[in-house]
């Protein structure tokens, strides 16, 4: 029979599933915290910091997870054990298989920020994605100007990359807090809101852009100050959390007003989305 | 212009029944569109009360399967029929024009192209608004179709809007007439009572009105699930008893409900009810109309007609100032 012609866009005979994810191997387990691990995965594709991948076990289901790493060989993943998904995969081992599909959304658009100074402030696993950015400074040291960095923790056991942090404090300005200390160890760093560091730290507006990643009051709070400093909302890159299941811009479930997290975000300069208040 | 005389419908369905799966609306419990087993049933002009998107868009579907730890999608059966459905009216046809947009323009849905391909639209004409929820006339609609029926006098005039309809109606020439019968403007449409008056609803998102809609909503999610429009979903594993196997399926989902927008840890970004309405209008009246260029709301009123407590907003938004 010849085929009809109808009102749909030609499409070829067999169309790839855009929902089926691909096998990978994990190459590295390692344990950051009580509650988060990190991930590598002996995977070839091309990502940017920034992005995500929707990573599933058969069974259990699917979780959207960013990318913490920047490296054309692997893939991080810095994974918080919150749901059922983050839950299973905390389980796997050294050599285990899980899925994956992706690279999915939008990342930092770094190579408009050649020549910048880069300030990033992260909170909790927020600091993860920016994780990501630090990587792609290292490989491309030459395009950046003076690279600050903004983290906290909730207490001294949640700090993650405790081995990275050691080396960022060498090469770059560093700043690392603590909510609390409830063990009351010794700490290298002060007890506070990452936020008041930020609100007291002399920042120049001038050339630079800010990355703010971590939960929404701290978001919030950071772009409040930065903001009060002079900096202009387009100055402010942030990267948002929501609920993503099909990670192609139809299921809805990560909609913030008009926008797909999935495909407009996760990172948004903060001008294309200041007016919502979700 | 070509023409099928009213009474040889029947013998019309009945053909198409023998080798082709004929869907059309049907008052059972309530109205909606039906796989036909008897002819007399159907009711060419019946406004449904169910939309139509569960043939393509399908309630359940299984993405892919897990079994023997390995994934593989299921295998599509290669003997499936022809699909004929008869009677859309113009609202349910324009909506699946906006799920063809979803489903099959920027990302290529394999499921619902797969029942898309397969299936031959022809359209039916209202002839007066079924009842005062019907706002089609005020939003736009177009014509996409593969062959649109309208009732004049003792015939149905026959108009062709894709190469598949001229096929379709080559196969069943013999019941097909040529007229000198024309199609005026007013053919086309049919002038609903209620009628949304505004075009660009951007400005009233904080309009006090709105409380009063919201207080009368429950987020049962009625609307959601009658909208021909609507197309989240969820997607979710289902795995046997033995824990072994497993099949990820996909599920209509509605963002009338708290849980479409909570996240692992529990927080929830839509919270209140009062921006889960509204964002089921913007996301009908507005977002759809910034990526895609148009409404994704048809006016085919399903939506008030389907709620327990009637809420009306397009009253409400004609009455915002």
């Amino acid at each position: 029979m010849p085929r009809i012609k109808s009102q749909l866009p030609e499409v070829e005979e067999k169309i790839p599933n855009p929902y089926l994810p691909l096998p990978a191997k994990i190459i590295l387990m390692k344990r950051e915290t009580h509650d988060c691990f990190l991930i590598r995965l002996d995977i070839k594709t091309k990502y940017e910091p920034g992005q995500f991948f929707q990573v599933s076990l058969p069974l259990i289901g699917e979780a959207p997870i960013s990318v913490a790493s920047y490296s054309p060989d692997y893939l991080d993943l810095n994974i918080r054990e919150v749901g059922n998904v983050t839950n299973a995969l905390a389980k796997l081992k050294k050599g285990d298989t899980l899925y994956i599909r992706g690279p999915y959304g939008k990342g930092y658009p770094m190579e408009k920020f050649f020549g910048k100074d880069l300030i990033l402030v992260g909170g909790g696993s927020g600091v993860a994605p920016l994780k990501g950015i630090i990587s792609y400074v290292e490989k491309h040291k030459q395009n950046f100007g003076n690279v600050s960095l903004f983290f906290g923790f909730r207490t001294p056991d949640d700090i993650l990359f405790k081995d990275d942090i050691k080396q960022w404090s060498k090469a770059y300005q560093m700043h690392l807090t603590v909510d609390s200390n409830p063990k009351k160890v010794k700490l290298a760093c002060d007890v506070c809101f990452i936020t008041n560091v930020v609100e007291k730290a002399k920042l120049d507006n001038d050339n630079t852009v800010v990355f703010v990643c971590g939960p929404p009051v701290m978001m919030n709070i950071t772009i409040g100050y930065l903001k009060a400093k002079g900096f202009k909302e387009d100055q402010i890159y942030i990267s948002t959390e929501r609920l993503m299941q099909c990670a192609l811009g139809i299921c809805g479930h990560c909609m913030i007003h008009g926008k797909y997290t999935c495909l407009d975000g996760p990172v948004f300069r903060f001008d294309e989305i200041s007016k919502y208040k979700e | 212009m070509l023409k099928i005389n009213k009474l040889s419908l029947p013998d019309f369905l009945t053909d198409i029944m023998r080798y082709n799966e004929l869907v059309a609306p049907i008052k059972t419990d309530e109205s909606r569109f039906e796989v036909v087993k008897d002819v007399t049933k159907i009711q060419l002009d019946l406004h449904t009360y169910f939309p139509a998107k569960k043939f393509f868009f399908k309630k359940h579907q299984t993405l892919y399967e897990y079994k023997n730890n390995k994934l593989s999608v299921p295998e599509i059966q290669p003997d499936k029929k022809q699909r004929v459905m008869v009677g859309l009216k113009r609202c349910d046809l324009n909506s699946i024009k906006r799920q063809d947009i979803m489903f099959t323009k920027d990302t290529k849905d394999p499921y619902y192209i797969e029942e898309r391909e397969r299936t031959i639209l022809i359209g039916y004409q209202c002839k007066a608004p079924v009842d005062e929820y019907c706002f089609c006339s005020s939003m736009d609609l177009g014509d996409y179709y593969d062959l649109m029926l309208y009732e004049k006098d003792d015939a149905y005039l026959v108009e062709i809007g894709s190469e598949k309809g001229r096929n379709f109606v080559d196969r069943y020439r013999k019941y097909f007439w040529d007229t000198d019968a024309f199609l005026r403007p007013e053919d086309r449409r049919v002038e609903t009572n209620l009628q949304l008056n505004k075009k660009d609803i951007s400005q009233y998102y904080d309009h006090p009105l709105w409380k009063k809609l919201v207080d009368q909503c429950f987020s049962c999610a009625a609307c959601v699930t009658l909208c021909p429009s609507c197309y989240c979903f969820d997607i979710y594993d289902e795995c046997d008893a033995k824990l072994c196997n497993s099949e990820t399926k996909r599920n209509w989902a509605s963002c009338q409900l708290q849980c479409f927008t909570k996240v692992a840890g529990g927080h929830i970004f839509r919270q209140t009810r009062d921006a889960r309405f509204k964002h089921r209008i913007y996301h009908q009246l507005q977002y759809f109309k910034e990526r895609h260029g148009i409404n994704l709301c048809t006016g085919c009123g399903r939506c008030i007609r389907g709620c327990p407590t009637r809420i009306n907003f397009v009253n409400a938004l004609n009455e915002m100032q």
